[in-house]
């Protein structure tokens, strides 16, 4: 034996878990959401992202450099800062805010009061609310494509509006960079999956929030309102991320719960009666303040005095589910629902506005019309022909305010060259056209197109019986002038007129 | 189906070194030391001077009260002295110094078989007592003490601790896969004692040879059942273990008599057979020399007194183009480090751990500040919240330590410590809290007890 031994306490080995796994394996599991924000936004946000990483380092090492402290950038913290930091910005915000935001974060937040680990409140969202009260305008969300403000879907549920919770799920949607639920849930059941973060808070976050918006929300418990709101507003980010930072959550279990629940009840709270669409953030905050508290008073007592005097089943362990398996279960679970729940939901208010649309086309087509009423004749008339093409979908009466029939209107679809060419044609009590419109067109853009355009449409106003089409101009009563390089289309329509005509002369006429 | 406790770490094993390595006995030369310390309790008084000839298994010192130990020569030759020696802990300690002629000597013929079927409960106690029998888990509690809890017929639970969840070690391994027959009557004849007892042999799963050994010693044996453990540490600690079979968590002022539990070391119960059986005293335990800087890991059935460094010769020395950095008494878990491989190998000792590359100096080059991530609250098999425990501690806020957070609970097994990723040292950290209220309460109390 030569050398020198080490001597200290036991123990004397070490578990492979460090700091900077755990930092790193958080970094990989927001990749997703940073992936998809930077893909659907564009260089802007890819640019908002690597400003707020870059300055929160830098800051971090400025300030501990200032500070003589030990350098920190490698164990992740501030990078994680940075990115979170980023992911809840909007992608058209200015630039500077972003580099503003990582230094507040970093210096005043964490640096201020000691560094990792003795920041009261996440400075990412710290840094968020600094930014949004300082400086509200530029951190109102624009959308990327165009600069004009528009309500964003959080703030378009606020006002009952109908949102589109598919393209908020994939993260196209008007939001922030970090606004894909899909990419957002991947990552987060990752490090659930990983025991990264405690599963008592981020599912308790959400169920608190579930349960305050089903109970409070004015819609019951229809999933689609639900989930719309668990999509909007940073609620998943919030949930798997922000609320689960370790520093700043209680560490007993009964504590977590409580907290989760509160930062849940809370977000709903504000975003139901609150008047900002991003209250989520100051529900975080608030929990982060409350968690000294919570630690202080909710403390888990040793296993042998929680129950006195009873004995507790054996444990065994019999088969266990790998969390991994439970997480992308979840995950396929989450995304099949969330789009079928899309798909039922959006259904009927498709359905809708094509009625809509359809209800529009006829008053414009039959102006003296009031309200329209079936018949059974037309509709008996309309099913038999439902194969033919040009065809009569549906024939419609058209009465004024006395109930007197003023007209008719029709649907009727002919094959066009880009594929149904549907119309509502107007007629007069007598046969005469008022007026044409398109339900549904999709032809050569320029050519087949011109067919809405007043000057082709206009030709049939006030013209009965049959009509032909020609080439160049139009001499006679029954001819309609075909639009230049686009035959198909104007065979088409003047071939859905004349169906509609005739529908009018076998069917309608004396005023079934 | 497989049993275990709640929270504990699972520790990097590296039994994979020695697992194989049989059982084999090392006879030492040279002088042998045994100091008088050798268990909980009292030391023991020595019975022999300067100068007189004995034998092996010649008792040399006896047991100072009850709770006390017996010692026994373990090699034939002259005591050479009786006087301070180094020990393990590193301190100095008085020691009976025999110097070994070699020939290893008996006193008695420890290969008859004696009939045990008449023995009354008492009569085993008195041969256990005699035989010097200590808990040979690591503790070295006097075992006919735990054997004489107030009222033997509450005892539910005999259980047979052949967990060895300690990384590294693995001659409770070799020994349960060459003698399970032997344990199995130990543990029969501890059965004895406690009429309404059932014997449960607990093994942890990464020892599959043991648990089919033993499995097959304890068949067509009514009252004894050999359990699989999931491989855990801490399992082989006496609470996570009872909580394992039983259920039942108990208060560190409990013992596991109170719960109606009795644990011995399946090393214990083969001690306990030969001393009834056989009669033969306690000089001798199985033991394994490992590490990644040993040339040859080994097991043995050492002779207590041989020195830990004579131990590592027979193991062919340090292996080459390696460098010791860290010796343990023990494994990493629980083991002591040590400053001198130059002191004797004590009763309840059960390994040397050689590391070449010491985790804890890595370790402490990685700390950083705590995240609060609650690792250390998941892993703790009390039931603790050691990161608030460790906050209060560094506070000196004594009284929220002890009172709110029931930091004297701390069974000091290290899985905290072993699981947290921010590296901070939070078991030193309680062990001088503890430390501390023991001293306040000592100066408050006025020398009560």
């Amino acid at each position: 034996m030569n050398g020198v031994l080490n001597l200290s306490s036991s123990p004397h080995t070490r578990d492979k878990w460090t700091t900077p796994y755990i930092m790193r394996m958080v970094l990989l599991s927001l990749m997703p959401a940073t992936i998809v924000g930077i893909v659907v936004n564009g260089w802007n946000a890819f640019g908002i992202v690597a400003l707020a990483v870059v300055s929160a380092v830098a800051s971090e090492w400025v300030f501990n450099k200032i500070c003589h402290k030990p350098d920190t950038i490698w164990d992740g913290s501030a990078a994680i800062t940075g990115l979170l930091l980023a992911l809840s910005l909007g992608p058209n915000t200015p630039l500077y805010l972003p580099v503003l935001g990582s230094v507040f974060a970093i210096v005043v937040c964490k640096g201020c009061f000691g560094g990792l680990g003795k920041n009261f409140i996440n400075p990412a969202l710290a840094a968020r609310c600094f930014l949004l009260i300082s400086f509200a305008n530029a951190m109102a969300i624009k959308p990327a494509v165009d600069a004009v403000a528009s309500a964003t879907p959080v703030g378009a549920l606020k006002a009952f509006e109908q949102v589109d919770i598919t393209s908020m799920f994939l993260g196209t949607a008007d939001g922030v960079i970090g606004g894909s639920i899909l990419a957002l849930l991947a990552g987060g059941l990752l490090l659930w999956s990983l025991d990264i973060i405690h599963g008592q808070i981020c599912f308790s976050v959400l169920i608190g929030f579930t349960l305050l918006i089903g109970l409070f929300g004015g819609k019951g418990f229809e999933p689609g309102f639900l989930l719309a709101h668990l999509c909007g507003g940073g609620v998943v980010m919030g949930a798997f991320f922000m609320a689960t930072d370790y520093v700043t959550s209680p560490v007993s279990r009964l504590g977590q719960f409580i907290y989760g629940c509160l930062i849940g009840v809370l977000g709903g709270i504000f975003r139901l009666w609150g008047n900002t669409a991003d209250s989520f953030s100051y529900a975080i905050i608030i929990g982060n303040v409350c968690t000294p508290l919570i630690d202080t008073y909710i403390v888990q007592k040793p296993l042998a005095y929680r129950k006195i005097g009873k004995t507790r089943t054996v444990k065994k362990e019999p088969f266990r589910i790998p969390k991994p398996v439970i997480a992308l279960t979840l995950i396929a679970a989450i995304a099949g629902v969330a789009l079928s729940g899309v798909f039922f939901m959006t259904k009927d208010t498709i359905e809708k506005q094509e009625m809509a649309k359809e209800t529009a086309a006829y008053s414009a087509v039959c102006p003296d019309a009031d309200r329209f009423t079936t018949s059974e004749a037309a509709d008996k008339a309309a099913e038999a022909a439902a194969n033919d093409m040009p065809r009569v979908n549906k024939a419609y009466i058209a009465l004024d305010k006395d109930g007197n029939t003023v007209g008719y209107a029709l649907n009727v679809t002919a094959k066009g060259f880009g594929g149904n060419v549907t119309m509502a044609i107007g007629l007069t009590k007598d046969g005469k056209i008022t007026g044409l419109a398109f339900t549904e067109l999709s032809e050569t853009a320029g050519l087949g197109m011109k067919a809405d355009e007043p000057e082709f449409k206009s030709q049939f106003t006030g013209k009965g019986g049959k009509l032909s089409l020609v080439k160049g101009a139009a001499s006679g009563e029954q001819e309609i002038s075909a639009i230049t390089g686009a035959s198909v289309t104007s065979n088409a329509v003047v071939g859905g007129v004349n169906a509609g005509l005739n529908f009018y002369e076998t069917v309608l006429k004396g005023g079934n | 189906m497989r049993n275990t406790f709640r929270g504990g770490v699972h520790p990097a094993e590296h039994k994979e070194l020695s697992r194989d390595a049989k059982l084999r006995l090392y006879d030492p030369k040279g002088e042998m030391v045994f100091p008088l310390q050798q268990h909980i309790g009292k030391p023991a008084k020595p019975i022999v001077q300067k100068g007189d000839e004995v034998l092996v298994g010649q008792k040399i010192a006896e047991a100072d009260g009850f709770v006390s130990a017996h010692i026994f020569s373990s090699c034939s030759g002259k005591v050479k002295a009786i006087e301070k020696r180094r020990v393990l802990t590193g301190g100095m300690a008085e020691c009976i110094v025999i110097d070994n002629d070699g020939q290893f000597t008996a006193a008695a013929d420890y290969s008859t078989r004696d009939s045990a079927g008449d023995l009354s409960g008492n009569e085993i106690i008195q041969r256990v007592q005699d035989a010097g029998i200590v808990g040979l888990g690591g503790a070295g509690f006097p075992t006919h003490v735990k054997l004489k809890p107030k009222v033997p017929e509450a005892i539910e639970y005999v259980i047979a601790n052949g967990a060895e969840c300690e990384p590294y070690l693995t001659c409770n391994d070799q020994l349960m896969r060459t003698h399970a027959p032997a344990i199995v009557e130990g543990l029969e004849l501890v059965l004895r004692l406690f009429p309404n007892a059932a014997g449960i042999i607990c093994i942890e799963d990464n020892k599959p040879e043991a648990i089919h050994a033993m499995q097959i010693a304890a068949s067509g044996k009514q009252r004894i059942t050999v359990r699989t453990m999931i491989t855990k540490y801490p399992q082989g600690g006496e609470r996570s273990l009872i909580q394992a079979v039983t259920g039942i968590d108990f208060p560190i002022s409990s013992l596991p008599a109170d719960v109606g539990c009795i644990v011995q070391n399946v090393g214990t119960l083969y001690a306990i057979q030969r001393a009834v059986l056989y009669r033969e005293p306690l000089f001798s335990q199985c033991f394994t020399l490992t590490g990644e800087a040993v040339k040859e890991p080994s097991n043995f059935f050492v002779r207590v007194g041989t020195s830990y460094a004579e131990l590592l010769e027979a193991c062919g020395g340090i292996k080459e183009g390696k460098t010791a950095v860290k010796a343990l008494a023990g494994g990493p878990m629980m083991g002591v480090a040590m400053g001198t491989l130059d002191v004797p190998i004590q009763k309840q000792n059960n390994g040397l751990t050689l590391l070449a590359e010491d985790p804890v100096e890595k370790a402490e080059k990685m700390m950083t500040a705590c995240l609060h991530c609650g690792r250390c609250t998941t892993v703790c098999p009390v039931g603790l919240m050691p990161q608030l425990m460790a906050d209060a501690a560094i506070a000196g806020d004594l009284t929220r330590y002890e009172k709110k957070l029931y930091g004297l609970e701390c069974i000091q097994c290290g899985s905290c410590t072993v699981a947290c990723p921010a590296k901070r040292p939070l078991m030193q950290t309680f062990k001088q809290a503890k430390a501390e209220i023991q001293e306040k309460k000592k100066r408050e109390g006025g020398g009560q007890k």
